[in-house]
């Protein structure tokens, strides 16, 4: 059974100090979060006590402002980010829309670079030669697939990362807000997939600015602000 | 200790199971350095010819017609060449990774992996140069061929090691990318590569038996040129592989998970 349960999840990390020769005034970076002092160390308070409950069927929207925590969250839940206490018990496979064009070689053919993606996102040889045809079908890209990748206009190179990044079958679906590409009829056959794929996923958990978009998508809505759970709705 | 060590075992055998992860990536990336290019990757094989001829006709011209020197240059290049380019290379590993890092769970062994993939690739060209240049000198293949290849397996077997001690000395201390690269570059000439060790004293004495360097040329080395078994220098080898894998575990155990804060 599909499910999610955040248990008092907090992130903490440490602002590490680079061992550099510059300057000590242009060491340190500017990051999200509530900055802290822990001793003689400064460190960040990117989640603070997060607690939550999904099961399948459940639709969450994060909102919040920037530097609220919310993609933080994402990664802590795709496992990118280790928490640093609390408890994150997730049953489902869980699949991320962060940054589609991850991984995509300006060099490599379209379909070269289908291969490449197959292979980050964990597919098998079979499971890419399965997918291969329905991501070019559905970028409608045609002979251009043959070509290299940098040889594509921005809206082509948008439709293939679009395409690749969506032939999912997740049982719980990361989104760092919602992605479309192409022009406009593209657009409307993204509009399209994107809902197919929120409909078949158990779970969908959406970071968004779009509060319309919130509002349709998702059946729950987590408010974040500086790293802790404002509301949920 | 023993769950840091889980934890760099866990994402070792992680990264293995994703071996056609980072073969892939690897051929990619030689193909891209090379793909505008008339020669393609064998600019690589180019180059190398080019430092051996340097080394053997020209800098060192007084032992230019001896042929047992060619072949000293020439695999003193090829192992020296690998190394350098390992361990430079590896100093901004994870900071070239940052998009794959910060936007996967691909266990971070893959890019160590991927690094490494692509270091024996271009090795690969070199050592096509370095058989040629062998067999032209007069060194015909025998078995000490194969105590030759006892000494590159080493060097293999330590190389993810090096990449990753250096990859998370690039991510703690930015500043060593150039500390390292200049330190490299230096060490060439404390290094046995084209300079042979006859008893020398002084700083020769110290590059020669106390740079680490030393042994894996030596491994490769004196089977060929020398027709002697590299015990010693397969023996320290063997032992410095040991400690660097040990750092190498430490560190991808206790802080693999926190360089993605880093980068």
């Amino acid at each position: 059974m599909t499910s999610i349960t955040l248990n008092n999840v907090s992130l903490v990390y440490r602002l590490f100090e680079k061992l550099t020769l510059s300057a000590p005034g242009r060491r340190r970076s500017a990051l999200g979060g509530n900055i802290a002092k822990s001793g003689t160390k400064q460190v960040v308070q990117a989640l603070d006590g997060v607690s939550f409950e999904l099961k399948a069927g459940d639709r969450l929207g994060l909102v919040g402002p920037n530097g609220a925590g919310k993609t933080t969250l994402l990664k802590v839940l795709y496992g990118i980010y280790q928490p640093s206490g609390g408890t994150i018990s997730i049953a489902g496979k869980v699949d991320a829309l962060f940054n589609i064009h991850i991984g995509f070689r300006p060099e490599a053919t379209g379909r070269r670079n289908i291969v490449l993606r197959g292979l980050i996102s964990g597919w098998t040889a079979a499971e890419i030669e399965e997918k291969m045809e329905e991501i070019i079908d559905f970028s409608e890209l045609g002979d251009f697939i043959d070509l290299p990748f940098k040889a594509y206009s921005q809206g082509m190179a948008a439709r293939l990362a679009f395409a690749a990044a969506t032939t999912l079958e997740p049982e719980i679906l990361l989104m760092d807000e919602w992605i479309g590409a192409g022009d406009a009829s593209f657009q409307e056959k993204a509009k399209r997939r994107m809902d197919e794929l929120a409909e078949k996923a158990g779970i969908i958990v959406l970071a968004s600015h779009d509060d319309a978009l919130i509002q349709r998508v998702c059946t729950k809505k987590l408010t974040l602000r500086g790293g802790r759970v404002e509301s949920l709705a | 200790m023993i769950a840091a060590l889980n934890g760099a075992f866990d994402d070792i055998s992680k990264a293995m199971r994703l071996h056609r992860v980072w073969i892939a990536l690897a051929h990619e990336d030689i193909g891209d350095q090379h793909r505008r290019t008339t020669l393609g990757p064998l600019w690589m094989l180019v180059n190398y010819f080019a430092f051996v001829g340097t080394f053997a006709f020209v800098f060192v011209t007084k032992d230019a017609s001896n042929p047992s020197y060619i072949a000293y240059v020439a695999i003193g290049m090829l192992v020296w060449f690998y190394l350098t380019e390992t361990i430079t290379m590896s100093v901004s590993l994870f900071q070239r990774e940052a998009s794959f890092i910060q936007g996967t769970t691909l266990p971070l062994f893959v890019y160590v992996m991927r690094l490494t993939m692509q270091c024996i690739i271009r090795a690969g060209y070199s050592l096509a140069g370095c058989v040629l240049i062998l067999l032209l000198s007069g060194y015909g293949i025998n078995t000490n061929w194969l105590l030759s290849l006892l000494g590159l397996l080493l060097l293999i077997l330590a190389t993810p090691a090096f990449v990753v001690v250096f990859a998370f000395l690039g991510a703690f201390f930015p500043d060593s990318e150039f500390i390292v690269g200049n330190l490299m570059r230096v060490g060439m000439f404390f290094t046995p590569v084209f300079w042979v060790y006859s008893g020398q004293e002084g700083v020769q004495e110290y590059a020669y038996h106390w740079n680490p360097f030393t042994y894996f040329l030596e491994g490769v080395r004196e089977p060929i040129t020398a027709g002697i078994f590299p015990g010693h220098s397969l023996a320290v080898t063997g032992y410095f592989c040991l400690g660097l894998w040990a750092i190498a575990l430490l560190l991808l155990g206790l802080y693999r998970k926190r360089i993605v804060f880093l980068i």
